[in-house]
């Protein structure tokens, strides 16, 4: 495991769904410690793209890498270097804050002491402690969001996947979102999808266009996202590039 | 705490969570009391009959043997908690993989250290656990059988360790179907449709040939559950159970490997 994070690669990855090319023969690595974005529009391929990465899908061709790790053959080793932030809806409603973290961290592998520290740590680092006792699902989207991040956090992985962190939260709540990101830079490795070019801007260091599961374009931030033309990229009609 | 019995807890405390569990444990006491009350109502009813000469009635001396507590009561009662678990197992089990496909929190479930094998075992025990605490609210009214009408412990024992193997037998399939479908009313209906279809085969008995019906009624939960009802404990029955339970785990399993590469 890498010290600031795993390094992952993707070699012509392809994904079809019937005679749909959802991620079509997608090549890219991305850098120990790097905040890398994932860019394109509703459609793109982009969610796909990543759980491929999870292992949540099979490849229909081509493969994935974590840190040399293969997660369709050596599932445990990458499950155990991810983090995976979902959409807010994606939790158990039914949990309260603290039994949810709780049983994470031991589907984990947390257990005793180690798992009672990481939960209080979580719960204070997220600034959850107000809400530990409150069901999952009487909370705000905000609170909901903290808690996907607490859980993701619980073993401390070295790959951080978000899919669309921030979607539906109102401006502050993203910021506190964004904010709890950017300070992982450096840290760990983050893999952020999204749709928002300004999140991205501020928070990834790199960053790839998919497009019809294409990427359409792959580079620093500054330079693929410079100027009007970048929303060209995430036209359905826009040329794929090489990566 | 192990990945594993962090899902099984997670699982017992979501059932919990919801009024599904209390109203299936409510519903299961209900309905014992019920049936057990109106069983030995009737069977009071002929023993009235019988001790009632002088209005009418039967000499004690001519009750038929089968006028006991065991064939009047305990036995009919038995076949009934048989069918209520079939109406209320799949409440329990509607939700276990259907609810996670709802809310996509299987996606959050297979990234955590939980291997899909563990993923089913572990939903699978915590449906064990609650079929064995539906069977314990079950058990205070025929366990008053065993003190009243020397029916003995081991007689108890095995219809119980044969509602067990139904109980678990029935979780098994509504497991699958729950696995199958991200409805849990389509998960309840079809773990219906097939735990009543497979209880009881003799209904063919219309449309296929006699060698036929007693090759599907050695398949029938009913046939098979018959056994233990009887006091009979048999290792056939019980790997008729263990193979169904089988199968269904092997098929939820699948599933989970189904959604990788849909």
């Amino acid at each position: 495991m890498g010290a600031r994070g795993s390094k992952v690669e993707t070699v012509e990855l392809t994904r079809r769904f019937r005679s749909h090319v959802a991620v079509d023969r997608v090549s890219l690595t991305i850098e120990p410690g790097e905040s890398f974005g994932l860019l394109g529009a509703n459609g793109a391929g982009k969610t796909t793209f990543i759980r491929l990465i999870t292992g949540y899908l099979l490849p229909t061709a081509g493969e994935v890498r974590v840190d040399g790790f293969s997660p369709v053959t050596e599932a445990a080793q990458v499950r155990a270097r991810l983090g995976f932030v979902a959409e807010t809806s994606r939790l158990y409603p039914d949990l309260r804050v603290e039994g949810f973290l709780r049983f994470v961290g031991g589907a984990r592998g947390l257990r005793g002491k180690a798992l009672a520290t990481r939960v209080e740590h979580a719960l204070e680092r997220f600034a959850l402690e107000p809400v530990a006792r409150r069901m999952v699902g009487n909370l705000s989207k905000g609170y909901q969001q903290r808690v996907s991040l607490a859980q993701a956090f619980l073993d401390e992985p070295t790959l951080l996947i978000a899919d669309e962190p921030t979607g539906g939260l109102d401006p502050l709540q993203q910021e506190e979102v964004r904010d709890v990101l950017a300070r992982l830079r450096g840290e760990r490795t983050v893999l952020l999808c999204t749709h928002d070019l300004a999140e991205a801007r501020a928070l990834c260091t790199r960053v790839a266009v998919m497009n019809r599961g294409r990427l359409a374009a792959l580079g620093p931030t500054e330079e693929v996202l410079d100027g009007d033309a970048s929303l060209a990229l995430f036209r359905s009609d826009a040329e794929a590039a090489p990566a | 705490m192990t990945p594993f019995l962090a899902l099984v807890r997670k699982e017992l405390t979501v059932l919990f969570g919801s009024p599904v569990a209390y109203l299936t444990l409510t519903m299961v006491g209900l309905i014992t009391a019920l049936v057990y009350f109106d069983h030995l109502r009737v069977y009071n009813q002929i023993l009235f009959l019988y001790s009632t000469t002088t209005m009418g009635g039967f000499d004690t001396a001519t009750i038929p043997p089968y006028v006991n507590l065991r064939d009047q009561v305990f036995l009919p009662v038995m076949e009934q908690l048989a069918l209520m678990l079939i109406g209320l197992v799949p409440l329990a089990t509607m939700r276990v993989f259907s609810e996670e496909r709802a809310n996509g929190t299987d996606e959050l479930l297979l990234s955590t250290q939980l291997s899909p094998n563990q993923i089913v075992l572990g939903k699978f025990c915590s449906t064990i656990l609650f079929v064995g605490l539906m069977l314990a609210v079950s058990f205070v009214y025929p366990a008053t059988s065993l003190l009243t009408a020397q029916l003995g412990l081991r007689h108890l024992v095995s219809v119980y360790v044969g509602l067990f193997a139904l109980g678990v037998a029935l979780g098994s399939i509504g497991l699958i179907c729950s696995a199958f479908s991200k409805s849990q009313l389509v998960a309840a209906i079809s773990a219906y449709a097939v735990a009543f279809v497979l209880y009881d085969f003799t209904w063919t008995s219309d449309f296929v040939g006699e060698t036929v019906v007693e090759f599907l009624d050695a398949l029938s939960l009913h046939q098979r559950f018959g056994g233990f009802a009887e006091g009979l404990v048999s290792l056939a029955d019980l790997a008729y159970f263990a193979g169904i339970t089988l199968v269904a785990m092997s098929l939820a399993r699948l599933s989970l490997e189904l959604t990788r590469v849909r």
